[in-house]
């Protein structure tokens, strides 16, 4: 039975109609037109569906929707602000850290989930950090560098 | 909604999401082998997307707010059904206390998945693989289950009953877990081999808790809890009978490990598994052992 749900993305409300089966990936993807977050494997383990809830990173492939009401939802799309990337963004560009792309909106919302928490974390607490986004290009090294030098580039700026 | 196109879509079910406890269970009730409860979703929600499960109902719970604790009142650690992995990981007084299952917690799946796998999940899903277990064993640690009929307690070695079947009957759901302290003069730990794939599934677990006498010379008690090496977790108990009593030297934590190997029943890859278990059984035995003469030193 379908029905009308209301979901919080990137700070704005959305009335969507979904099954109980639908997720959030799909209506992130369908309903809202936000496809930063991709579908891998669709079972949870390559992590490039990954968005944040209320804070934290978890898998929008394995999350019904209907479940996801009430939460805060941020995806890749609402990090940058007034068409000014992220410092994230930003070091992840500098750095080279991107080559296909389809694991990088994961990976950068688990970092930031990690700095937000961890404002100083050391290159072990960034592996372990983005090491349920699987990335088949870049070997990692360069993401773990953008990673250690966002939060540099972040208080710089203040 | 017609969608884009995707690699698997769940299938159809009937979604239902009570408001207490005493309304799942009488969901549960009503709806028998046809529902199944969803917490993190983490495992379920991945088998039906696979097709082995197909329930015609899921039950979430993610409402049921009063379940999502973890409380410690110096005797007894609780955890309830909706404790995530990460938050029993990351709780200082697992930690300090239960560091083995802080362990276990962080070896399950990735950040992502223990943000939303519960302990309790984990426990229910009943793989032979479910890393958190033999430290909970080791702990002797008990399931809290309730149904319209009232409330039991199950001892956690007596609730697998197989690969994926456990000891709950029609109506009841588990809402928590009860952890009595470890004993004085005790440490343990958690030590894993993993198959190299994606989610680094475990080859072979094994969490062991050790118990001095009062002088530190010799092993009052030892416990030894295994994953992965047979249809469901276990004790090994003749490996425990071997160690009990004795002044500990590195033949006999030898000897133990092997024990510990025959006492396993592996599906698949059974040799490389013994062989592994025997070694990974004196490791944590010698890791535990060492962590309580450094205890004594520094009491």
């Amino acid at each position: 039975m379908k029905r009308l749900i209301s979901l919080t993305v990137n700070g704005e409300n959305h009335e969507v109609v979904v099954e109980p089966r639908t997720t959030l990936l799909e209506v992130l993807r369908d309903a809202l037109g936000l496809t930063g977050a991709k579908e891998g494997c669709s079972l949870g383990n390559c992590g490039a569906c990954t968005v944040l809830l209320d804070g934290k990173p978890v898998l929008s492939c394995l999350l019904l929707a209907v479940e996801a009401q009430g939460k805060e939802i941020v995806t890749i799309e609402g990090l940058a602000e007034g068409g000014k990337l992220h410092p994230l963004q930003e070091a992840f560009v500098e750095h080279g850290a991107v080559q296909c792309g389809f694991c990088i909106p994961g990976m950068i919302l688990s970092a930031k989930a990690l700095l937000d928490e961890n404002p100083h974390p050391t290159e072990e607490e960034v592996k372990e950090a983005i090491s349920g986004n699987l990335c088949r290009c870049t070997g990692y090294s360069n993401a773990v560098r953008a990673i250690l030098a966002a939060k540099v580039k972040e208080e710089g700026e203040r | 909604m017609e969608g884009l196109g995707y690699l698997l879509a769940l299938p159809r079910f009937e979604y239902f999401s009570p408001k207490t406890v005493e309304e799942a269970c009488s969901l549960l009730e009503r709806y028998g082998r046809e529902a199944r409860l969803l917490a993190g979703g983490t495992d379920l929600l991945v088998a039906m997307k696979k097709g082995k499960e197909a329930p015609r109902y899921l039950i979430g719970i993610k409402a049921l707010s009063d379940l999502d604790f973890i409380e410690y009142d110096g005797e007894l650690l609780r955890i309830g059904a909706l404790a995530t992995l990460q938050s029993v990981a990351d709780a200082p007084i697992i930690k300090e206390k239960f560091g083995l299952l802080a362990t276990a917690c962080k070896k399950v799946g990735t950040p992502q998945v223990r943000n939303m796998g519960t302990l309790v999940g984990n426990i229910c899903n009943a793989g032979p693989s479910q890393d958190t277990v033999p430290s909970l064993l080791v702990l002797g640690a008990r399931l809290k289950v309730v149904s319209s009929r009232g409330e039991r307690i199950i001892p956690l070695e007596d609730f697998p009953r197989g690969p994926f079947k456990t000891a709950l009957e029609d109506g009841e759901m588990v809402t928590e877990v009860q952890i009595p302290t470890p004993p004085p003069r005790s440490a343990g730990c958690y030590r894993w081999m993993t198959k190299r794939t994606e989610v680094d599934e475990t080859l072979v677990g094994v969490a062991v808790l050790v118990v001095a006498d009062p002088t530190h010379e010799r092993c009052e008690e030892a416990r030894i809890a295994l994953c992965s090496v047979a249809p469901t977790p276990f004790r090994a108990r003749r490996a425990e009978a071997l160690l009990r009593g004795k002044g500990i030297s590195e033949g006999l934590l030898e000897e133990a490990g092997r024990a510990a190997a025959e006492e396993t029943r592996p599906r698949g890859r059974a040799e490389y598994r013994k062989l592994l278990t025997s070694i990974l059984v004196k490791k944590a035995l010698t890791e535990a052992w060492e962590n309580l003469k450094g205890q004594e030193v520094v009491s």
